[in-house]
Order: C-alpha cells, then sequence, then structure tokens
C-alpha cells in the first residue's frame, strides 16, 4: 500500500543468459545421467544392484523436489493466496518440470519387468510364493499394479503441473480473472488426490524397499521433506533469477520471509513426524516394525541417524528462527541450501540400510552423486526451458498488486 | 473544517485567560490527559507520527482501526523484547518438562512399564514438547499484555465521543500530558503543524484505572473456594473411610443389570444369582474324574499322573512355558522362590512379606503330585489360586516341569545322557 511497487521497470522474461543456462543444464543433466549408469555398469563392484540403489535415491530426491512444488502451486491457490502471487509463476515453472522426472521413474519400472528383483524382493516371484507375509500382500505388489499405479500417478502429477503453468499463463494473455476462479476450483480436488498420490507412491518406492516394514505416517514423513525442500529450491531460483537481472524489484524480502517461514515451519513439521512415527514403534516395541530402526540404529548408521536429526531438526530450527535470518538473502540461501542437502541425506537413509547387512549394497559416492547431479540438473534444465518467452510474474492475476505490496507486519 | 479549527484556536485562548497553574488543563479548567489529533488516512498519520516522533515526544501514541505498515518505526518504538522472553519460557518449559519427567519417573517412584528405561527421552518427548509449547504460549499472551500495560478497565479516551470511529476509519494521535516535552503551546503548535482535520482535548480520566474492588474481592474468594476441595484431599489422604467413594466421574459403576451377590426383586428368593437346578450338571461341569481335577484318590492325594495325562516331552514342553508365564514372577525360574516380585517385595523391606517357598526344598519334594497339583489350584496361604487361569492338563503339565526342576537341583553329571556330556565342558 504505502510503497507500492510495479513490475513496469523489471524484467519479467528469462533473458538470454538464463535462456543459455538452462540448456546447458539439460545437457550436462543427460551427460551426467548417461556417466552416472555407465559407471554404475562398468566400473562399480556393487553392480547393478548397486546402480539401482543409487538412481532410486537420486530419482526419489528429485521427485520430492518436484512434488513441493506442486504442492506449493495448489495450496496458494487453494487458499487464495495473495502475498504469493508474485512469486508464484516461478514455482509453476519449476513443478512444470514434473514431467521429465516422471519420465525418469520408467529406470525404476524398467528393470521390474526384466524380473529384476535386486530392489524390490516381491518382484521375485518364487520368493513370495514361499513366504507367507509376502504371498497374502502379492495382490497388491505386483508388478503390474505397480506399473498401473506409476502411469496413474505420473499422468496426474504430469498433468496438474502443465495444467496450472497453462492457464496460468494462458491469464497472462487474456487478462480473464475467471482462469483465477477455475485453478481455485480445481486445486481442491487436486489437493486430496495429490494427498493419495504422494502417500502411495512414498509406499510402493520407499516404503516396499522392505515389504514387510510398514508404518501409517510414511507418506506424511516423505510428504514433509518435499514441501520443506521444494520451498527451499523455490527460495534459490527466486534468488538466482534475481542475481541475473530479473524481477529484482517486485520481489522483496517480504516474500523471501514468508518463503522461510513456510520453510521453517516444515522442518519442524518433518521432525514432529519423524518422531511421532519413531515414538509409536518404540513404544509398541513388536519386533515386525522395529527392526526397521534397528538397521539404522546400528554402525554405520547411527551415525547417519544422529546427523539428520541435528541437521534436519536441531540446526535448520535454531538458525532459522529469527526474522532476520529469513529476510536477508545470504543467511536464508544458506539454509536453503543446507537444507536440499540434508534432503538428499534422508532420501539416502531411506534407501540403503534395507535388508540384512549382509543382503545390503553399500553407497557409491561416486555414482549417488552423479546420478543425483544429473537428475536435478536435467529437472532444472526442463524447468528453465519451460519458462523460456512467458512472463515470470503472472502479470494479470486479479491479487497481483496485494501481492506486490505485501509486508509482513 | 475551518471551523473545527477555529475551535481549537478559542481553546487555546481560553486556556491563557486562565489563572496559571504548573498542570495543564482543558478549555473547561479540567485536568489533560493529553491533546488527541484526528487524521483520515494512513499515510497522514504516518507523517504526522514522524513529525511528532522528531520533536522528541516519548510519552504518546497513535490509534487505528487496523495495523498501518510501518507505524512502529514512524513511531520509533524500539523492537520488543517479547520474542526473548518467550524464548527464555520455551527453555524454561523444556527444562522443567524434563526436569519433573526425570524426578517422577526417574528417581521418586521408580515403575516399570513394559520393559522401558525408567528415564528415556523417547517416551518423555511428548510432554516436554507441550510443556514447551505451553510455557511459550502463555508468555507470549501474557507477556504481550504485561508490556503493553493491558487491561485497562478505565482510559481517557473512553469518553471522546469522535474516537469512536477509530474502529472504524479514523486515525488518532495523542500526546500525554505528562510526556516531559509537553508544553501547553509548544505542543499544540506541533500538533498543526501535522495538518490534522481536527484537535481535541482529552480531559484526564477521573475514574480510577484500577480494577473495581468488588472484581478482587470475588476473584480472592473464588480463589479460596478452589482451595477447599484441594485442602479437603489433603487432610483426609491415607485415610481409611467405612462410607462408599465419592463418584465424581461414575464411569462405568453403576449399571442396569444384575451383579453377583446383590438382590434382584424378580427373583421369589431375591438374589440375582441363581442356584444351579437340581439334579442338573453345567456342561463341562461334570468333573467326575477325581485323579484328574482334583487330584485325589479316593481320600488321598494321587501319587502318579491321572491316565487322561501323557508325561512325554511335548507334555515337559508346554509345563515349562505355563511355569514360566505363571510362576517365574514369585518363584524364579530354578524354582528357588526368589523371583522378581520376591526380589522388589523384599527390597521394600515392609516387614509383611511371606517368601514363595523354594520349591526344590525335600518337603516340597515329598509331596505327591496331587497335592502340587491342588496348590495350583486352589493356592495356598498367602499363595492365590491359579484354577481360574490355568486349565487342568496344563496344571499337571507345571506339576511335571516342577518335578523335573526338583531332580534337577539334585542333579549330577551322570544324570546327562552320555552323548551330551561332552557339551557341558
Ligand atoms: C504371587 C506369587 C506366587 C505365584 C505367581 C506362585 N506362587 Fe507358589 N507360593 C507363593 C507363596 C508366597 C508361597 C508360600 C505361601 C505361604 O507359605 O504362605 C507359595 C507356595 C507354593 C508351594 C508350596 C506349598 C506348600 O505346601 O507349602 C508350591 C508347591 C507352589 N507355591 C507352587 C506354585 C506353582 C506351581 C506356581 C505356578 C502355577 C506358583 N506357585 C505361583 C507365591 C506364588
Amino acid at each position: 500500500m504505502a510503497n507500492a511497487n510495479n513490475t513496469t521497470d523489471d524484467v519479467i522474461v528469462l533473458n538470454e543468459e538464463g535462456a543459455k543456462f538452462g540448456r546447458a543444464m539439460l545437457i550436462a543433466g543427460l551427460v551426467l545421467i548417461a556417466v552416472g549408469v555407465g559407471v554404475g555398469l562398468s566400473f562399480d563392484t556393487r553392480g547393478l544392484k548397486g546402480l539401482l540403489h543409487s538412481y532410486l535415491i537420486a530419482f526419489m530426491y528429485v521427485l520430492s523436489l518436484g512434488l513441493g512444488l506442486l504442492w506449493i502451486v495448489i495450496i496458494q491457490h487453494l487458499s487464495k493466496a495473495r502475498w504469493s502471487v508474485v512469486v508464484r509463476r516461478v514455482a509453476e515453472v519449476l513443478a512444470a518440470g514434473l514431467p521429465i522426472v516422471c519420465a525418469l521413474g520408467l529406470g525404476i519400472i524398467i528393470p521390474m519387468w526384466l524380473h529384476n528383483a535386486d530392489l524390490y524382493i516381491w518382484v521375485d516371484h518364487e520368493l513370495v510364493q514361499n513366504d507367507h507375509l509376502l504371498h497374502h500382500k502379492a495382490p497388491y505388489l505386483n508388478v503390474s499394479f505397480f506399473t498401473v499405479r506409476c502411469a496413474v500417478y505420473f499422468a496426474f502429477w504430469g498433468g496438474l503441473s502443465t495444467f496450472f503453468l497453462k492457464t496460468s499463463v494462458r491469464q497472462d494473455e487474456t487478462g480473464k480473472a475467471e482462469l483465477s476462479g477455475l485453478m481455485h476450483g480445481v486445486s481442491a480436488p487436486a489437493m486430496i488426490l495429490f494427498a493419495i498420490t504422494l502417500t502411495f507412491a512414498s509406499i510402493d518406492f520407499l516404503m516396499s524397499l522392505d515389504p514387510t516394514w510398514f508404518s501409517t505416517m510414511f507418506g506424511v514423513y516423505y510428504f514433509a521433506g518435499c514441501i520443506m525442500s521444494g520451498h527451499a529450491l523455490w527460495a534459490l531460483s527466486l534468488m538466482w533469477l534475481q542475481s541475473h537481472g530479473h524481477i529484482t524489484t517486485s520481489v522483496t524480502a517480504e516474500h523471501y520471509q514468508d518463503i522461510g517461514k513456510m520453510m521453517f515451519g516444515f522442518v519442524v513439521f518433518w521432525a514432529y513426524v519423524g518422531f511421532s512415527q519413531f515414538m509409536l514403534i518404540w513404544y509398541a516395541d513388536i519386533p515386525e516394525e522395529t527392526h526397521w530402526y534397528h538397521w539404522r540404529f546400528e554402525e554405520p548408521w547411527k551415525q547417519v541417524s544422529i546427523a539428520l536429526l541435528i541437521g534436519h531438526f536441531v540446526l535448520p530450527f535454531l538458525g532459522l528462527m529469527s526474522r532476520w535470518v529469513k529476510r536477508k538473502k545470504v543467511s536464508l540461501a544458506f539454509w536453503c541450501i543446507w537444507l536440499l542437502i540434508v534432503q538428499y541425506i534422508d532420501m539416502f537413509w531411506l534407501v540403503y540400510p534395507n535388508g540384512e547387512a549382509a543382503d545390503r549394497v553399500p553407497p557409491s559416492a561416486l555414482v549417488d552423486l552423479t546420478l543425483a547431479a544429473g537428475m536435478v540438473a536435467l529437472f532444472l534444465g526442463s524447468a528453465i526451458r519451460r519458462a523460456a518467452g512467458i512472463n515470470l510474474i503472472p502479470t494479470k492475476d486479479p491479487a497481483l498488486s496485494d501481492s506486490l505490496a505485501f509486508h509482513n507486519i | 473544517m475551518s471551523d473545527e479549527e477555529s475551535k481549537s484556536e478559542s481553546a487555546m485562548d481560553n486556556t491563557e485567560d486562565k489563572p496559571k497553574s504548573d498542570a495543564p488543563t482543558t478549555a473547561n479548567g479540567e485536568p489533560l490527559h493529553g491533546v488527541l489529533a484526528e487524521y483520515h488516512t494512513p499515510k497522514e498519520l504516518l507523517a504526522a507520527a514522524e513529525k511528532i516522533r522528531d520533536a522528541g515526544y516519548t510519552v504518546w501514541d497513535t490509534y487505528s482501526p487496523f495495523p498501518v505498515h510501518g507505524i512502529e518505526k514512524a513511531q520509533g518504538i524500539p523492537w520488543t523484547i517479547l520474542p526473548w522472553l518467550v524464548f527464555g519460557a520455551g527453555c524454561t518449559g523444556l527444562t522443567v518438562g524434563l526436569g519433573m519427567q526425570l524426578w517422577t519417573n526417574g528417581v521418586d517412584y521408580k515403575y516399570l512399564i513394559s520393559g522401558k528405561p525408567f528415564f528415556s527421552i523417547a517416551a518423555n518427548i511428548p510432554i516436554t514438547f507441550e510443556i514447551t509449547v505451553l510455557f511459550s504460549a502463555l508468555t507470549a499472551f501474557g507477556g504481550m499484555l504485561a508490556l503493553n500495560r493491558l487491561p485497562k478497565p478505565s482510559h481517557a479516551l473512553d469518553h471522546v465521543e469522535r474516537f469512536n470511529r477509530v474502529t472504524d476509519d479514523r486515525f488518532f494521535a495523542l500526546i500525554e500530558a505528562t510526556d516531559p516535552k509537553f508544553d501547553d503551546t509548544a505542543t499544540r503548535t506541533l500538533i498543526a503543524e501535522t495538518s490534522p482535520h481536527h484537535v481535541e482535548d482529552v480531559p484526564a480520566d477521573t475514574r480510577s484505572e484500577n480494577l473495581p474492588k468488588f472484581f478482587t474481592y470475588v476473584a480472592a474468594f473464588l480463589a479460596l473456594t478452589a482451595l477447599i476441595p484441594l485442602g479437603y484431599a489433603y487432610s483426609v489422604r491415607g485415610t481409611t473411610s467405612t462410607q462408599p467413594r465419592i463418584h465424581i466421574v461414575p464411569d462405568m459403576d453403576f449399571q442396569q443389570k444384575f451383579k453377583p451377590q446383590r438382590g434382584n426383586p424378580f427373583f421369589e428368593d431375591g438374589r440375582a444369582m441363581r442356584p444351579q437346578i437340581e439334579g442338573t450338571v453345567a456342561s463341562g461341569d461334570l468333573q467326575d474324574d477325581s485323579h484328574f481335577y482334583r487330584g485325589k484318590v479316593g481320600k488321598a492325594w494321587a501319587r502318579t499322573f491321572p491316565s487322561r495325562f501323557t508325561p512325554n516331552e511335548a507334555a515337559m514342553q508346554r509345563g515349562r512355558e505355563r511355569y514360566d508365564i505363571f510362576c517365574v514372577p514369585c518363584h524364579s525360574v530354578t524354582g528357588n522362590g526368589s523371583g522378581i516380585v520376591a526380589q522388589h517385595a523384599l527390597e521394600l523391606a515392609e516387614g509383611t512379606w511371606i517368601p514363595p517357598t523354594n520349591l526344590t526344598l525335600a518337603n516340597i519334594k515329598q509331596q505327591p503330585v496331587g497335592e502340587l497339583y491342588n496348590t495350583i489350584t486352589h493356592g495356598i496361604r498367602n499363595m492365590p489360586a491359579y484354577g481360574s487361569q490355568i486349565d487342568p492338563e496344563d496344571r499337571w503339565a507345571i506339576v511335571l516341569y516342577v518335578r523335573a526342576l526338583q531332580r534337577a537341583q539334585a542333579g549330577n553329571v551322570s544324570h546327562v545322557p552320555a552323548a551330551k556330556r561332552a557339551g557341558l565342558k
């Protein structure tokens, strides 16, 4: 109100430098993934089993970023948020990187079709026949149904993210206020379906790594990490755009502070859910459930568990608490990068220590990190390409002026 | 507007006519609370606030129907210390929550719950968390009130007619007469410079700022009454009574059904419990095999196992399992009577404890199996009966296992099968 900016003197379309960077990312992503897979198949002594584990971690990691941003877009429409309008397009663009992430999911599904049970033991038909418990779970945990479910998830996420970006861009062109209403209307059922698909996807891809283990909070646990890291990537992307001369006056410390608040909230939420899941299992002390934690509380995973507790909760909780931390770009960027790293460690911690020690594969820093970097680059490259030629701000959104003038009290 | 201005000017003129006194007064000669200026937009208010701030006033405030962005800065209000108070309260809550549980569960009243450690962080986090939140939230709320000196039961501005619109569409600034810089003329000139739409003298509040006495009395009375149940509970603590206890929450204590040992007017004899019909036996109650069901052959304790029970390996394993469940807590795994219950009772040293019998003593060894069976069924002296929990078949299995324990105590190498002797060394 008092010091309302306007977007007229701002660069709101991706400049040449940005577009070039997007292309470079896309190529770098493809090359890195190819190198990761190549190394995994040739030099890596862990063999295919190791490669598949590394691949799954990287996949679940980028998926969490994409899903986090998709959720961010949905919730802004659902709550008719006004503060976020000016920064929403960037989230829409990032979420629109989801289709390519979903395509990467084939790397998990195809080995399954070829009866490879390195990752998911329930793919092994013979084993399932002889295991009473798995036999009973077979109607759900089987390759065909798994494939159908994945097709549903991928179609839904890809379609939804594209819908939001396209509709929002259409509003830029036509200026129709009804489009806001349309997106608001879609966001409500979308949120319910999002919750269901995310929950089942986390069960399918992560929890079924140990098909005898179950936790009803698992989906929420994965969700908490998704949303936290989604916000971190969102803030970093805005900073990157601003440092390259885009949207420099429209996006202010006020918007960063709000993104920081959400991030802080989900740091706490992750700890809340993670602890609740642990405490229920600890209290009941039933062997069917406790083994999952036992594996993670034994050396050397114990260190990783402690590192997660401290790095994913204690430090960012204290670090992000103050107001100024969220308003200063340097400090906020520090915590965004920090949280993006711990989110990776979380995925790493969920995937590797499954099964008895003898049945596990050890991590391989080279393959793990090459694949993760490759997939992130591919994801970002694809998102940046979708940003080419469109406004970085939803210029015709009816609530844009409110968002530009937004102030934290 | 012009007439409003002239009104305020005339107000000033009037004050000059009044006999000079130290305390500033309103036009009507009432003691002055402060000078109130009215604005129409937040922008005007912000500009005025900056002027007043720069003039060095300290005892003054602004009033608006909604939070005005940047008003803290324009007024020069320092950043509140409330966050630090809340942080301190949070840390206190954390310590209190953890400390309380450490004391109650880990030191003062150790109570074993499903084999968990007495003091364990995992179990204590929920309560610690809640107390941390409770302390922080109460401090945030109470601290906000205290720092703002709220609630104020009465305020001088309550009596200003125009001020009512502050909850609607008007913005005000008030410089109080107690401000050290307050000066009857200079202050008014300053306010005029901020171009207000209206200026008004606010007479001092004649009513006391304190809560009416009535509230204090009621609060004190309620506080005292609240102590009565506590005091009563304290005074009867540890005493006995023949009266039935008071049911504050009746739960399921009283139900629309007939319980054993109670009356029932429906039957002629007025009893709720029905005697067995003469000449009948309830199904499963025909316990005609005295040896098997009561451990007796004729009038004497049976010295052999009943024919319906086969003492084999499976029965021995079953007996061991049942013994471990039902007898071990008192008689211990070896049967020597030092089970965990016995140990704990000795630790408490209350002097009333009869220790469980050592089952491997000669006199127990000499008891016929039927007598041991009977002890399990009906209990003996201080030992409770287990007949209702353990099937006859299982009772015999336990007897068999007790016999094995007794033999094991007196065992030597020659009892071990030759093939397994090597494994002992
Ligand atoms: C709650 C503790 C407790 C449990 C459980 C318990 N006992 Fe006892 N038992 C005692 C005590 C106490 C005595 C000694 C009673 C006395 O002398 O007053 C005793 C005595 C005995 C005796 C000696 C009786 C005698 O003639 O002196 C036998 C035999 C015996 N128990 C067998 C068993 C068996 C078998 C079980 C398992 C089914 C069992 N007890 C379970 C507390 C227990």
